[in-house]
């Protein structure tokens, strides 16, 4: 291991080793593998977005959307994290990589029938590495056009790929697809796709001191490679058994690869059960009553619609409208179900790997942004006026970030009396006699809605 | 149905009242009050049929008036939305413009404050009698045009008009200042005894019952006429 670089300053905490192996494998990333500047910080901690992201992403079973310009390491930080969280050699994850591009067909991408076993009248299919691998990497997916996007639709969504009258289910896997910024080859990306994706991160230009680090470096995939054992692996995943009996012989030789990994480059990598037990206890990581409420707050505002009922794309905002300043005003639909899910699950998990007992504001606040930034589709003269600010982030981010920084001031402001109004609320639906709480945010009418009680519009 | 505020089922609640709200119950709750005695005095006074300006008339309106009112807490904004309710609410169901500016006039003379403003520009009705009994040490500026027996038995305050005053402008002051920016009407300064009327513009007309007391008209004595001067 080479000297630290700059962003790695994240150390483990001595509480659990399970979160000071995942801290290792995040520091060994930053130092030899994916060299770039931190650009967050969380209590009092730096850390790189891309890969903090990523390494959650794969740690919770998430789907992450990696978007920048080429050759700044969106695909390449992705495999790392792939590679020593699953412990798989880069080879393998290469292997089973989807390329983005208009030739692109299901047969590439899912599995094709066994044409062999077709002319005796029998139909085999012929799983593709991708659909049997838990660490799915999508390259370049928004070279895909719109109407082959939906063909990993149902497969992104719930790990349930089917081909024919067959289908396979991944009982583990996560997600990485990465984007360039929109060109002349690009497609735009059908909205049921992106939000899927929990997660959207930018791999940003590293710097021209860290850039020259990088264009010293000799073979750092070596590190990850491992000749022998990705022949193995591939003529296990090319036979012809049942899938189940696969996977079964290609655990063990990720096993062999992991002890081969922790001999000659001394990172220890983790195993299914480890991971399985890390997921159990970031799922019990609570929610502070501060980061219940604020979320609940955020939600109010991405779908309340006090003339319409809810947000919906095809309404438009009345002008004057009582509720300008808040975001339901910038936005043009509602946000889906899917937000909460995202941000609970990966909010849980940094709390989990910072230490830290419950997800409080702090752990939002990091989070949020990143899982807003794909989901928002901002009026036209909201991006208009943002458009030209100058930002560090690509504007999707930039304008999510500044979204959950204004949303968090309204937070701290009305924090007792919203976490008031829930109580009040919850009380109500016990059976006591209480009015509900009104103020001047949209949660306090959705608080009404849910008790039965329409407010009188302003 | 899944109580979804469930987990909030712990926090102790304290209902929040915003000081706005609280603010605007108590200024309701003032202006309430300051109605209720305006139609008790009206009531009282209505009995006569017909309300006319006389000494003994004007007196006994304001001593009752001076009895409501001396049990509020009031400020001057609540004279001023007074005045305003008077002018066109629906809350006062009849207006009788004598007892209404008596009633105007107990609340600014028993108001703590030595300065009142009242803005009375944007009404269109014209109040009658204010300034009455102006007690010293107190200063009312009255913005806009108003009615007659403006500063009326006047008792040593100053009476700022910001506009032009009515007929029987001083009528019967006994002490104090009237500053007039505007015109006064007919009979100004009638039955005086002391005091000084200034009005900037003209006099319609001088009182020609003056006992004491100068008035002065742009600025010149009009009142009393030096001999030889005529």
């Amino acid at each position: 291991m080479g000297e630290p670089i700059i962003g790695c300053n994240m150390k483990p905490k001595k509480d659990g080793a399970l979160r000071e192996a995942v801290l290792e494998i995040y520091n060994f990333i930053g130092e030899n593998l994916y060299l770039n500047r931190p650009d967050i910080e969380i209590n009092g901690d730096k850390f790189n977005s891309t890969l903090l992201m990523s390494l959650l992403t794969g740690l919770c079973q998430g789907k992450e959307l990696i978007i920048g310009e080429p050759g700044l390491g969106k695909t390449t930080s992705a495999e790392y994290i792939c590679s020593l969280l699953y412990c798989f050699p880069l080879g393998t994850i290469w292997a089973g990589e989807v390329s983005g591009h208009p030739e692109q067909t299901e047969e590439k991408i899912i599995g094709r029938p066994d044409l062999g076993k077709l002319n005796q009248g029998e139909e085999v299919v012929v799983w593709s590495h991708f659909t049997m691998l838990p660490v799915k990497i999508v390259d370049e997916i928004n070279r895909l056009p719109e109407t082959k996007q939906s063909i990993i639709l149902d497969g992104v969504d719930r790990g349930n790929w089917e081909y024919l009258n067959d289908a396979v289910m991944n009982r583990e896997y996560c997600l990485f697809a990465t984007a360039n910024y929109q060109d002349r080859a690009t497609h735009t990306m059908i909205a049921p796709l992106i939000d899927r994706f929990d997660l959207m991160v930018e791999s940003k230009y590293p710097g021209p001191n860290l850039a020259y680090t990088i264009g010293a470096q000799s073979a750092k995939d070596d590190i990850l490679r491992h000749g022998e054992l990705e022949d193995e692996f591939k003529s296990v995943l090319n036979e012809k058994t049942p899938v189940g009996q696969r996977l079964e012989r290609i655990a063990e030789l990720r096993a062999r690869f992991g002890e081969a990994l922790m001999h000659t480059s001394g990172i220890r990598s983790l195993s299914d059960s480890e991971r399985r037990t890390i997921r159990s206890r970031l799922e019990a990581v609570r929610f502070d009553l501060d980061a219940n409420a604020f979320l609940r707050m955020v939600l109010a505002e991405l779908s309340f619609c006090c003339r319409f009922g809810q947000k919906r794309s095809q309404d438009n905002c009345e002008k004057g409208c009582h509720f300008t300043e808040y975001l339901c005003y910038a936005v043009q639909t509602c946000i889906s179900n899917r937000l909460p899910m995202s941000v609970r699950i990966f909010s849980q998990a940094l709390a989990w790997l910072l230490g830290d007992k419950e997800v409080d504001l702090r752990h939002l606040k990091a989070i949020l942004p990143y899982t807003l930034a794909h989901r928002i589709q901002w009026k036209e003269e909201t991006i208009a006026r943002q458009e030209r600010e100058a930002r560090s982030d690509p504007l999707e981010i930039h304008m999510a970030k500044k979204a959950v920084k204004n949303m968090h001031r309204r937070y701290m402001e009305q924090g007792t009396q919203v976490k008031n109004a829930l109580a009040v609320a919850c009380r109500i639906v016990e059976g006591e006699a209480l009015e509900p709480i009104q103020g001047d945010h949209p949660i306090y009418w959705e608080i009404s809605k849910d008790l039965g009680k329409e407010l009188i519009q302003p | 149905m899944r109580n979804p505020f469930q987990e909030f089922q712990t926090v102790s609640f304290k209902k929040k009242n915003l000081p706005l709200s609280r603010i605007v119950r108590a200024k309701q709750d003032v202006m309430a009050h300051i109605l209720e005695g305006y139609l008790n005095l009206v009531e009282a006074e209505a009995k006569d049929f017909v309300w006319l300006v006389e000494q003994s008339r004007v007196l006994k309106t304001y001593s009752e008036a001076v009895k409501y009112v001396q049990s509020l807490n009031y400020d001057q904004d609540d004279i001023e939305e007074f005045c305003g309710e008077l002018d066109g609410s629906t809350k006062v169901p009849y207006v009788i413009e004598g007892p209404a500016g008596i009633y105007v006039s107990a609340l600014v003379n028993q108001l703590s404050d030595d300065r009142v403003v009242l803005r009375l520009k944007d009404y269109q009705k014209k109040f009658h009698l204010l300034g009455y009994r102006l007690p010293v040490g107190k200063t009312l500026i009255l913005q806009g045009d108003i009615g007659d027996f403006t500063g009326t038995g006047l008792a040593g305050g100053c009476l700022v008009v910001e506009g032009s005053a009515g007929n029987w402008c001083g009528a019967g002051m006994m002490q104090g200042e009237i500053r007039v920016a505007g015109t006064a009407g007919w009979k100004t300064g009638e039955w005086m005894k002391a005091g000084e009327i200034h009005v900037e513009g003209w006099i319609r007309g001088v009182g020609q019952n003056i006992l004491g007391g100068r008035i002065y008209e742009q600025g010149k004595l009009v009142s009393p006429q030096h001999r030889g001067s005529q």
